[in-house]
């Protein structure tokens, strides 16, 4: 096993021990912090394919920003509690669990029938991921879908606050 | 970082962050089926947005095409700015979903997906 | 021809329109404020402006005459009505000489009626609203007759249809006049509906070969155009050919009364007179002949629907004169005497001399409308009763009108040479006992001829009934209504029209199925008793004669009647006999000269007139010499002496003791054609029985299938499913997510599916 190899694959065991703590974890908290390692994981993953900034902005928005989110809606609804209440639908769980399987084993069988060795054949730029790439084409060519992207995080502050907002 | 970029690429195919990604995937998937708790299914489908973002960035370093550089046709410009577009909406969404939790929080007093069933015919 | 000369014909159409709008805008107003005035200028505009339209039809009728072009006929353009890629159909008139003769006749025989009009429904509350329906037939008509494509000619078809029921329904306070409406509506319908069905053939068998026709025309439903277009194409399709003609047959059959659809016309004299002189004699029932003359081109082309046409006519012309025979009211007479000459005008059609069909339509127009108006005349003066065993020696009190009708009564039967009537009955039964193009019958006779000798009886007959008529009411020294005791007032409007304390069971009765629409009881209790009659017949009425202004409409329309204008006009017949000058006048020189030429190629178009079979086409004569002329006016005259003859002889004097009140003592074959020799009631209780079985099978259909299949069918089936999708809609979120995830592997198993086809490519 190449030491690149090795990498990834401690980088995805962690990303999927990480995972299925937040989906088996009784306790939101637990599954918030989970989920922190499994975006770390994934931040790690991106650094692995080249993508810099997009690592960066991973840890800083997901892991930072949104997590702190998480954590401040827990402990203020004060959602530690286990779930107590007993599942009116009993089926559901063995019933998502099968499509999950199901669903998987259709995929990765295509994954693993495509051809395994699709490695990087065609060579990126050295530009690739940089920052000043993203800059660039992010306020040039993609200037509209950015700023309908700004509307709408606007749009997502407002509605939060109103939503949040104590009536009277 | 140990070895350089370029050599992890080359020594990692694309099929095993694909099927990292999609492992990642059916798993939120499965969460958000069996969770009962709005919020730890909302991180669920973070967990499902974050492995579509791996696949996206994983196809645009591996096939890149059309044209080199910055060329908003190249897919390897592209697919890391439809990462940087999901992670805004997902952005907008968790602040709303969130504030949305907790409007329902306060006037019910208590939150389980199951009982939010005002949609019942 | 300049079609700009003839571009101010339009205004024949438009003016009467603009009268029926003044008379229900301004007139109805005009009269409430103030009658006398208010009935004087309406009446003064709606005869204004149907003789202003004579006025105008007869100057481009001159102009048309005097045009120097080959081709006598004028289509002018006004603008665009249906424009489709395909398709085009302008509002377009066509004007030559067939429609230029029937404005002429309808404006100038409109205009007289209009005046005779003024003076009979003066007293009538609704005086505005006749006239607008008077105007408006006037104008539909016009349409009828100018337009210059089949769509046009529907248009006008409907409305004369519809101006008809109006104006038979006109009291509709009576429900007998309301049925009386209906029926007429409802036969009509049914030849309309052959109509329709014709036209549509015609358009879809032209439209479907325009490649082969190699029309670059989208006017392609316009008669110049079209009739050129059918009759080349129409050759190669006999079978299609013989229905398209049979259905278009039909829809005359509707219009113009013929048997089986005559029924109508009989019940549609509950119309006020000039109703009955100007729509159900003059011109709404001669737009059957008028089309025909139309399409004549199409019809000639199938010997077939020629015969079934000739045919349909002499068992008209046969029942209408038999029919006439049993009546006792006078204008009933009159309507079967109508029915009858029809019957002679589709004799002429079924023959192949079309244009004498129209001839006979300007010569019966002419005495017909002076016939019913005198009638109106005579009804006036009595009272309003209109039976005939109530009159008697009226000669003497109403000496204008009894000389007038008596110049159509010799017009109507046939006085050799002196009376149009004559002249145009010889135009269609010389022809007709000659016809050879038609279907065989018995004895080497074709239809046509046999035919024609059934017209030949039918003028023997017409001249009976007709003496009849005229001695039961004029004649003798009886004045019959002086035997009728004055009526009480308490029954006043039960039954207005009958002699009070005679028989009440003869009209009626057979007038009208009970069955339709309502019940007996029902009608009468519907029965308005608002009646615009004023007082009844009885022992103390002194008839006076009519105000001048209901005779002298009578003096032209007499002055027509007289034949000396076409001994003048038509002279030349005892010299050439062909081509018949009207035939000459109708038809451009061309058109005659080429039918003519190939007389006996079969086509049916060509007149099998006398002369052609003696000398042009001598050798091909074998079977029989044609009747010559000579022999065919002597049997004319005969048949007029000896109907008028035996008429004088049985009612000269007196009505027979066995014609009166007491139907018991009729003999029983005149009982049975008074009743129409209960052919109505078969016919509409039979078809109404039948449509009753037809609608209670409908019905079954409608509510199962219709109603419950189709219309309540979807609801339920969208009920059921929606109840079954309401198990799903458990308000369960997670099951809801559930299910977007089956949604999503079905996806993916799909796609995966359609990669793997396509072999990974």
């Amino acid at each position: 096993m190449t030491g690149g190899m090795l990498g990834f694959v401690i980088v995805g065991i962690i990303a999927f021990i990480s995972a299925f703590f937040v989906v088996k974890s009784e306790d939101p908290v637990r599954s918030a912090i989970g989920l922190v390692v499994n975006f770390l994981a994934i931040a790690v993953a991106y650094f692995m394919l080249g993508a810099e900034f997009l690592g960066i902005t991973q840890v800083m928005v997901y892991a930072g920003a949104i997590m702190v989110l998480f954590l401040f809606v827990v402990m203020i609804l004060k959602l530690g509690s286990r779930d107590k209440v007993v599942d009116r639908a009993p089926l559901q769980r063995t019933a998502a669990i099968m499509l999950g399987i199901a669903l998987l084993a259709m995929v990765m069988s295509a994954v693993i029938g495509a051809d395994g060795a699709v490695a990087s054949s065609v060579e990126v730029g050295p530009d690739f991921g940089k920052p000043q790439t993203i800059g660039k084409v992010l306020f040039t060519a993609y200037v509209w879908p950015f700023l309908l992207a700004s509307i709408l995080l606007l749009v997502g502050v407002v509605g939060s606050i109103l939503l949040a907002k104590r009536k009277g | 970082m140990i070895l350089p970029i370029a050599t992890i690429v080359q020594q990692v195919p694309l099929g095993a962050f694909l099927g990292l990604g999609l492992t990642l995937f059916i798993m939120g998937g499965v969460g958000v089926l069996i969770r009962r708790n709005p919020v730890v299914v909302f991180m669920c489908i973070e967990l499902m947005l974050n492995s579509v973002n791996l696949i996206l960035l994983s196809f645009a370093r591996y096939l890149p095409s059309g044209g080199a550089g910055e060329s908003p046709m190249n897919s390897a410009v592209s697919g890391q700015m439809m990462v940087i577009f999901v992670m805004a909406i997902a952005a907008a969404e968790v602040a709303v979903g969130l504030g949305i939790i907790m409007a329902i929080f306060r006037s019910r007093n208590e939150v389980d997906i199951d009982d939010m069933s005002l949609l019942k015919s | 021809m300049e079609a700009a000369n003839y571009q101010a014909i339009y205004w024949v159409i438009l003016l009467p329109l603009l009268g029926a709008l003044f008379q229900t805008l301004v007139g109805k107003a005009m009269v409430q404020r103030s009658p006398g005035l208010g009935k004087l200028v309406s009446g003064g505009v709606a005869v204004g402006t149907v003789l202003a339209g004579f006025g105008i039809g007869l100057f481009h009728h001159l102009r048309l005459i005097n045009d120097p072009g080959s081709v006598k006929a004028a289509t002018i353009t006004y603008f665009d009505w249906i424009n489709l890629a395909q398709l085009h159909i302008p509002v377009e008139l066509r004007f030559d000489a067939l429609s230029s003769t029937m404005v002429l006749v309808i404006t100038g025989i409109g205009g007289l009626i209009h005046i005779y009009a003024t003076r009979y429904m003066a007293e009538d509350k609704d005086f505005t609203r006749f006239f607008a329906y008077l105007n408006l037939f006037v104008a539909m008509m016009l349409i009828l007759v100018l337009g210059n494509n089949l769509a046009l000619l529907f248009v006008g078809w409907e409305g004369v249809g519809v101006c008809s029921y109006l104006l038979i329904g006109f009291w509709h306070k009576d429900l007998a006049n309301s049925r009386a409406a209906n029926k007429a509506f409802i036969t009509n319908r049914i030849g309309d509906v052959g109509l329709a069905l014709g036209m549509f053939w015609l358009v879809a068998l032209i439209g479907g070969n325009r490649e082969v026709l190699g029309l670059t025309d989208a006017r392609w439903l316009s008669y110049d155009v079209l009739i050129p277009a059918a009759s080349q194409l129409l050759s190669q399709f006999p079978h299609e050919t013989f229905w398209i003609s049979l259905l278009l047959f039909v829809g005359a059959m509707g219009k113009s009364a013929q048997f089986p659809l005559y029924v109508w016309l009989p019940d549609a004299m509950a119309g006020p007179t000039p109703v009955s002189a100007l729509i159900h004699a003059a011109t709404m029932v001669t737009s059957g002949v008028v089309l025909l003359n139309r399409v004549s081109e199409i019809i000639a082309l199938s010997p077939a629907a020629m015969s079934i046409i000739a045919g349909v006519g002499a068992i008209t012309a046969l029942l209408g004169a038999i029919m006439a025979w049993g009546q006792t009211d006078i204008k009933k007479v009159l309507a079967y005497s109508t029915v009858s000459q029809l019957g002679y005008m589709f004799i002429a059609c079924g023959v192949g001399v079309f244009y004498a069909g129209m001839f006979h339509v300007v010569t019966h127009a002419f005495f017909k409308a002076l016939l019913f108006l005198g009638s109106g005349s005579v009804i006036y003066a009595m009272a309003h009763n209109q039976d005939m065993r109530n009159y008697g020696g009226l000669g003497k009190k109403l000496k204008i009108t009894y000389v007038i009708m008596g110049i159509g009564y010799l017009a109507l039967a046939g006085l050799p040479f002196a009376f149009s009537g004559f002249w145009s009955k010889e135009a269609i039964l010389g022809p007709a006992v000659n016809d050879t193009a038609t279907l065989p019958l018995v004895g080497g006779l074709t239809v046509g001829a046999v035919a024609g000798w059934v017209g030949f009886l039918v003028a023997f007959m017409t001249a009976f009934y007709m003496t009849r008529m005229m001695c039961l009411t004029f004649g003798g020294k009886t004045e019959r209504w002086r035997e009728i005791e004055p009526a009480h007032h308490d029954d006043h409007g039960h039954d207005h029209g009958h002699a009070h304390g005679h028989a009440h069971d003869d009209d009626h009765g057979h007038e009208m199925d009970p069955a339709f629409f309502m019940t007996e009881e029902e009608a009468h209790a519907a029965a308005g008793h608002d009646d615009h009659h004023h007082h009844d017949l009885d022992k103390t009425h002194e008839p006076k004669e009519v105000p001048w202004l209901m005779w002298a409409p009578l003096i032209p329309m007499a002055i027509a009647s007289f034949g000396l204008i076409g001994v003048w006009m038509y002279g030349d017949v005892w010299k050439a006999p062909h081509p018949h000058p009207f035939e000459g006048f109708l038809h451009s020189a061309e058109v005659v000269t080429a039918k003519n030429g190939k007389v006996e190629g079969g086509s049916a178009l060509a007149p099998r007139n006398l002369e052609d079979h003696g000398d042009d086409h001598g050798k091909e004569e074998k079977k029989e010499k044609g009747v010559d002329t000579n022999t065919l006016v002597l049997v004319s005259a005969l048949t007029f002496a000896g109907g008028v003859g035996l008429g004088l002889a049985l009612y000269g004097r007196r009505l027979p003791a066995s014609e009166g009140f007491d139907l018991s003592k009729w003999n029983p074959i005149q009982k049975a054609a008074g009743k129409q020799l209960y052919l109505d009631s078969a016919l509409s209780g039979g078809s109404s029985k039948g449509v009753m079985g037809l609608a209670s099978a409908f019905k079954v259909f409608d509510k199962g299938v219709i109603d419950g299949l189709l219309v309540e069918g979807p609801p339920k089936v969208v009920r059921a499913v929606g109840g079954l999708l309401t198990t799903l809609q458990s308000g369960f979120v997670r099951g809801y997510a559930a299910l977007m995830q089956i949604g999503i592997i079905a996806l993916v198993a799909y796609f995966a599916y359609v990669v793997s086809q396509r072999g990974g490519q």
